[in-house]
């Protein structure tokens, strides 16, 4: 098969949701393209941003920071080891390898060191370690951008994440997640740093492509502890719809994003959900950050956390009240093991 | 073990290998490894395969799940 754009070389990626195939140097090209525009059309950053890339040693963030790098803006990447055993190591690994070939040193956050590894955490406080996970990372990346003066946090999710997140709060009618599910959670005043997905147009299989072509070594093996993640249910889904239609999932997400969309309407509008948050979910800050893009309506400023001064809508921010859950639990184990 | 007589399959992160009679076509490989095209890359040493990409007898290719979870 040759190239649809260059008619020359040899295809390495067909896409068959773009009617396309590539060789590897028209691929580059397309995928910025696709990355560069998904940033124009809802004003993700703008050129003078200070951008704080959330790395994880998976193909999306190490492909996100590359991507930006090479587009010129200015990036450090945040990586939150999260003190699973191996798994962390490993994909560290491949975060500082790729962060120095490009002359960079990633700020690294240890949650073992904060008090807080996940699969301790998960255990204490008896939640599932994808939710423990989603709270302690937001929080990270919001307070390591604010000290670092960063304008704007970027982080990885791509197409297939966003689109089974969507069919998650579609099918247990959601309407509350679903008026805060955007690419960009605008920041404001109170410390709330904007939140961006640059991915949100791509593909799991075409940032895959991009990753292996620019030779980009990122961890191939899943978290141990997303095993039984819901959103991986979702992707099967649509991975099956999506073999037997090209296409749909973008236009599944695209037609989500129109603004004429009555579904993203502000959650004050919308009826209260009763079923469980996605993991991705914050249901204090992220619910009034996107409403506020939906509307343009200024909802008020967040306080500080009576605990670390964190911008949340309650007295202490969800960090703090779980960090004080898995520090309670944590002495009353000692206490019971000393009895 | 080199097999000319056949394709070798890898699965890295299934830590699993299949050995399919070829030549064929990398979408029948996948179909016959039972994964699908929308959740993987193939590839051959540096190089990444199309769908329709035909591989002969004694070559080895990884097929990489991509879905990320979580």
């Amino acid at each position: 098969m040759k190239c649809k754009r260059c008619r020359r070389a040899e295809a390495a990626v067909d896409l068959p949701s773009h009617h396309a195939a590539f060789c590897p140097d028209c691929f580059f090209l397309f995928f910025r393209r696709q990355v560069t525009e998904g940033i124009r059309k809802l004003r993700l950053l703008v050129p003078e941003d200070r951008v704080l890339v959330c790395v994880s040693g998976g193909k999306d963030s190490l492909v996100l920071w590359d991507v930006l790098m090479d587009e010129g803006y200015e990036t450090e990447g945040l990586y939150i080891d999260l003190g699973i055993d191996g798994y962390s190591d490993r994909s560290k690994e491949k975060v500082l390898a790729y962060a120095a070939s490009r002359g960079k040193a990633p700020i690294i956050v240890e949650l073992a060191k904060e008090g807080i590894p996940i699969p301790e955490a998960a255990r204490c406080v008896k939640m599932q370690e994808c939710s423990i996970c989603g709270t302690v990372k937001r929080y990270f990346f919001n307070r390591v951008a604010a000290e670092g003066k960063f304008t704007v946090v970027a982080t990885g999710h791509n197409l297939d994440d966003e689109t089974a997140r969507l069919l998650g709060n579609l099918l247990h009618w959601q309407r509350d997640h679903l008026s805060r599910q955007h690419p960009l959670l605008p920041g404001g005043d109170g410390g709330l740093v904007r939140k961006v997905k640059p991915l949100w147009r791509v593909s799991e299989v075409e940032t895959a492509a991009y990753g292996f072509l620019k030779g980009i070594d990122y961890v191939t093996e899943e978290c141990p502890m997303s095993e039984d993640a819901t959103s991986l249910v979702y992707k099967e889904a649509l991975s099956r719809i999506e073999d037997r239609m090209p296409g749909t999932r973008i236009v599944f997400y695209k037609g989500f994003l129109d603004p004429s969309n009555p579904l993203r309407k502000g959650p004050e509008t919308a009826a209260s959900a009763d079923a469980a948050p996605m993991p991705e979910d914050d249901p204090e800050v992220d619910a009034k950050r996107v409403s506020e893009v939906d509307t343009e309506e200024v909802r008020g400023t967040p306080g500080a956390c009576a605990s670390c001064g964190a911008p949340t809508y309650a007295e202490t921010c969800s960090y703090c009240r779980m960090k004080e859950r898995v520090r309670k639990a944590r002495s009353q184990r000692k206490a019971r093991g000393s009895r | 073990m080199y097999n000319a007589t056949m394709i070798t399959v890898r699965l890295p992160q299934k830590q699993k290998k299949l050995e399919i009679p070829g030549p064929r076509r990398v979408m029948d490989l996948l179909a016959e490894a039972g994964m699908r095209p929308t959740t993987v890359i193939v590839t051959q040493g540096k190089k990444l395969l199309t769908k329709d990409h035909r591989v002969e007898d004694g070559a080895t290719i990884d097929v990489i799940s991509v879905v990320s979870g979580g």
